[in-house]
């Protein structure tokens, strides 16, 4: 698959996540592993960059807080265009994954 | 702990790096929170300098710095090679500098608009007329003639521009103001009085033009009325220089012309009024100007006289009125207005009022000036294209010498668009630093050019010089043209670089044919070179045959002294003795040897012309000669001999007088046949013959040494409001300025002395638009000369350092120092004898386009061509001289063991 569909990807997982409410990087990383049940492994060389670029195209905001441990962290959060984004091209990823599965199975 | 952290000091770039960095850290600290050991956390993290790399990509951030990146590695590069770095930023400066003088001075003299709110919608009022209006005596400022034998002018008498302000509604509003500005005498405090100019404005002027005084008030209508209590506002530099910039300006009494008047306002700084070039220091309401001069005839009208038109009109068009239909309102009651009652009036001549463009105001300077201004510009568009000849050169041998290095990261697969926007930023480097440069030494130069156009002038005579936006603007585009000019060609041919190529010249093997591109640029700069000079030359050439044109009268040892008894006021009865005084006392100095008063000091650039009637011939307006009134020992004085007949007598010295004094183109053109004595003439297109020739004297020049001789005819002697008093003197007369002063305070401490001149310095002046040009093109001429004979000796330097091998083995074979040289300067030759070929018809377009300014000079004036070329070749031998000295002190075994 071309590198942008893989990005695409992992935004859509990102958004996902932060769907439950903000959260912080490890968390977010944390979440998609164990809703996968252990099978996608978000790296932190992939996860930063994209939170970088969501964060510029508008689709997620950040902010500093302090976490309970009363460390400083950086928190990101679902804007509403993230929101739509979602919609969009979840439901479009679900044909796509569907479709793709329905001929892996004829074969 | 250590390289981790110097990791992370690395790529601190701000901020956002530290940010980044937190983030990625708190990411590491949860992973060890959440039991993994801290190593394997650091492991599965990754690289932190690559996702640090690669989040900051995510933003505009790292566009900036990366660009920031390149700019200090530009920087590194160019101070790798701090001799030519430092080359090419002088010359830069040099280039830059001298355009962003002279478009400063262009700018402020002829392009920048009025300092007035909305110039654009400003129109300023003319008129044309069939022949001189009947009604007026006396109309100041432009008039000349048009096709079709009209008459154009644009100054009306003042009581008819009041009348037309107040009825016309057509314009939002009509200002007046002086054609011309006058000379008046202000003192302010016990100070003693100084000689300024008075732009006399009507009421509505500051408010019609949008212009509100920093302090104080505008004038208001009721105060242009004549027998109104004298008011006035000073400019902002008088307020500052004279009153010390106190706030209590404003309640001072100022005298002027021994009249005291209030100071009701103080102009803004920049606002030097309607003519860019003239900044009178005094505005005052038009109906003062009768209150400050008054005629010098006791017995004169005591109001404004209607047939004096001094007054020009500005409006301010309507934005809900067309320009034509408002003009055609003003024309149409102008014309109802214009002709007093009484006066007969032939159809279709009555002046018809149309408008002009007011955005600049009046023409600042006159025709001369501004062909000067143009060609200096010329000039240093001419040495800014050779700098940039020069630093595309110096960067070329350096891109060269870089190849290896290009060809190098090439080939590690560094992006070509990216070498070549290297390149690129390195010029633009030198030329931020050559523009800022450029920007310092412009002002300087702009100042000198500024002081040098106006020694012989008077205070009023400014231009609001000022680094603004306008001149900054100009200077930063000049400089990335050029550096995008000079950049681009080594930036092409490095980022060009072949490995291949470039490897296998490296075995520094003989290099027959040498590069063309360089060789072909300093010739271009020799061309170049050789029309800045020959424009130089012609300038030069044709001041010196203007300061030898004969004149007719002996220019050494002679002063004017002057004053103005009418500013003390005196009527004319009391001039009369005063002048017979002055002219008495100064006789009695030592070192004095005849003095005379004399109504038009000789080429001082004023005078009189009246168009002659002569019994027998036509009539025809134009054709005449000039007019003086002179003394008894004038002749004697000025050193003009005697032909027939006898000069002017003592006697002649009265208001009913007859008798003039002609000189002999005079006689040639007017009475070439027979003996003039005792002809007569009259002056003025009615028939009239009031003067009869008592004498004939030698021909002089009277007010231009530039115009074909113009016949003279002199008049006794008659004061009028200034007197000037020849003085021919034994030695230098500039040594006698401070006794004569004395002598002329002591016979009235009331008239001081107001002008002092040498004959010498009045011609100096009357040239000085041709000296500013001389001076100022043979010192960039001298800028040219240095850029070519750089270029050329940093051109043969580079191509020796790289045949360096070559002339080893020349020499190992067995040449002579002198066949090395030799070598070289035929080089040499060549590339001069392109560059002459190239610059000969260059030089003579550069002679036709200067062809107005020429005086009794052709394009290709010989010894200028000659003497260009000669200095061109002279020097370029004198430079080529260097590199060559060099190559032949080669060490033969020291070259060759370099391979």
């Amino acid at each position: 698959m071309p590198k942008a569909e893989l990005q695409g990807a992992l935004e859509l997982l990102v958004l996902k996540s932060l769907r439950r409410g903000p959260n912080h990087g490890f968390a977010i990383a944390s979440y998609i592993q164990q809703a996968s049940d252990d099978v996608l492994r978000v790296e932190a060389g992939s996860l930063y960059p994209a939170l970088h670029r969501m964060t510029e195209a508008g689709l997620i905001s950040a902010g500093w807080q302090m976490t309970d441990a009363g460390r400083r962290a950086r928190v990101y959060a679902i804007t509403a265009k993230g929101r739509r984004k979602l919609d969009a091209d979840g439901k479009r990823w679900q044909a796509v994954a569907t479709a793709v599965a329905r001929i892996l199975r004829a074969t | 702990m250590g390289v981790w952290s110097r990791l992370v000091r690395t790529f601190r770039v701000g901020h956002y790096d530290a940010d980044i960095e937190e983030e990625l850290q708190f990411h590491l600290d949860m992973d060890v929170a959440g039991g993994h050991h801290p190593r394997e956390a650091r492991l599965r993290l990754g690289s932190m300098t690559r996702i640090h790399e690669e989040t900051r990509e995510a933003g505009i951030i790292e566009w900036l710095d990366s660009a920031f990146r390149d700019v200090r590695l530009g920087w590194r590069q160019l101070r790798r090679t701090p001799g030519l770095s430092l080359a090419v930023v002088l010359s830069l400066t040099i280039g830059i500098g001298a355009n962003a003088a002279m478009f400063s001075l262009v700018d402020a003299a002829i392009l920048r608009p009025l300092p007035v709110s909305d110039p654009d919608s400003l129109r300023l009022v003319a008129w044309t007329n069939v022949g001189f209006p009947p009604g007026a005596d006396n109309i100041n400022g432009e008039f000349r003639r048009t096709e079709g034998g009209k008459t154009q002018s644009a100054a009306i008498p003042a009581s008819v521009y009041r009348r037309l302000a107040r009825e016309q509604t057509a314009f939002r509003a009509l200002m007046g103001f002086g054609a011309e500005t006058d000379a008046i005498a202000i003192a302010t405090g016990g100070s003693p009085a100084e000689q300024v100019r008075v732009q006399y404005v009507s009421g509505n002027f500051f408010q019609g033009l949008g212009v509100e005084p920093v302090r104080g008030r505008p004038f208001n209508e009721g105060e242009d009325r004549v027998g109104a209590e004298p008011v006035v506002i000073v400019s902002h530099r008088y307020w500052r220089n004279h009153m010390g910039g106190l706030p209590d300006a404003l309640d001072r009494i100022v005298r002027i012309n021994a009249i005291p008047a209030h100071v009701v306002g103080i102009a803004p700084p920049g606002f030097f009024g309607v003519r860019a070039g003239e900044w009178p220091d005094v505005f005052a309401p038009l109906a003062m100007k009768v209150a400050f001069q008054p005629g010098a005839s006791a017995d004169g009208p005591r109001g404004e006289d209607d047939r004096n038109w001094w007054v020009r009109q500005m409006a301010r068009l309507n934005p809900d009125v067309s320009e034509a239909a408002a003009t055609a309102q003003v024309a149409g009651q102008f014309r109802a207005m214009a002709v007093p009652e009484g006066v007969q009036v032939e159809p279709g001549s009555i002046p018809d009022l149309f408008t002009l463009p007011g955005r600049h105001g009046l023409d600042g300077l006159n025709r001369a000036d501004t062909e000067a201004l143009w060609i200096l510009m010329r000039l240093v568009g001419v040495v800014l294209l050779m700098v940039c000849v020069n630093v595309a050169n110096l960067l070329l041998s350096r891109a060269v010498g870089r190849q290896r290095e290009s060809a190098v990261r090439l080939a590690l697969g560094a992006a070509r668009a990216r070498l070549l926007r290297q390149h690129l930023l390195e010029g633009a480097i030198l030329a931020l630093l050559g523009g800022i440069g450029g920007l310092a030494v412009g002002y300087v130069i702009a100042q000198s050019i500024h002081q040098l156009f106006q020694t012989g002038r008077d205070v009023g005579s400014a231009f609001d010089l000022h680094v603004d936006l306008r001149v900054v603007g100009y200077t930063a585009a000049l400089s990335f043209l050029t550096a995008l000019l000079f950049g681009l060609v080594p930036a092409l041919r490095a980022s060009r670089a072949d490995l291949n190529d470039v490897l296998k010249a490296q075995s520094k093997t003989v290099r027959a044919g040498l590069p063309g591109l360089p060789r072909l640029l300093v010739s271009t700069q020799i061309a170049l070179c050789l029309g800045a000079l020959v424009a130089a030359g012609l300038l030069g050439r044709s001041l010196e045959k203007l300061k030898t044109t004969d004149i007719g009268f002996d220019r050494d040892n002679l002063a004017y002294a002057s004053m103005s008894p009418s500013r003390a006021g005196y009527t004319e009865d009391r001039i009369r003795p005063y002048v017979e005084r002055v002219a008495a006392e100064l006789a009695r100095l030592p070192g004095v040897l005849h003095v005379t008063p004399v109504q038009t000091r000789l080429l001082s650039g004023g005078g009189n012309h009246a168009s002659l009637n002569i019994p027998g011939r036509p009539y025809q307006q134009g054709v005449g000669a000039h007019m003086n009134r002179v003394g008894e020992d004038y002749f004697q004085t000025l050193g003009i001999p005697l032909v027939s007949g006898r000069t002017v007598r003592a006697d002649d010295i009265r208001p009913d007088s007859e008798g003039v004094v002609v000189d002999e183109l005079f006689v040639k053109q007017f009475f070439p046949d027979g003996s003039p004595l005792g002809r007569r003439f009259g002056i003025g297109p009615k028939e009239n013959s009031g003067f009869v020739i008592v004498g004939v004297v030698g021909n002089s020049r009277y007010n231009s040494l530039r115009n074909e001789p113009v016949p003279n005819f002199y008049q006794p002697y008659r004061p009028g409001g200034t007197v000037h008093f020849a003085i021919r003197t034994a030695m230098d007369a500039s040594g006698l300025a401070e006794s004569i002063r004395r002598v002329i305070a002591s016979v009235d401490p009331a008239v001081p002395l107001t002008e002092f001149h040498t004959q010498a310095g009045l011609i100096d002046r009357n040239l000085r638009t041709e000296r500013l040009l001389s001076f100022v093109s043979a010192a960039f001429g001298l800028v040219a000369l240095t850029l070519a004979a750089v270029g050329l000796a940093g051109l043969l330097a580079y191509l020796v350092a790289r045949r360096t091998n070559e002339i080893g083995v020349r020499m190992a074979l067995g040449a002579a120092s002198g066949d090395v040289i030799r070598m070289v300067l035929h080089d040499s030759m060549s590339i001069v004898v392109t560059g002459i070929l190239l610059g000969l018809p260059c030089a003579y377009a550069v002679g036709r386009s200067l062809r107005a300014s020429l005086f009794r000079l052709e394009p290709l004036d010989p010894p200028t061509a000659g003497l260009s070329l000669a200095g061109l070749i002279l020097v370029a031998v004198v430079a080529a001289w260097i590199p060559a000295r060099r190559a032949a002190t080669i060490n033969p075994i020291a070259a060759l063991r370099q391979e």
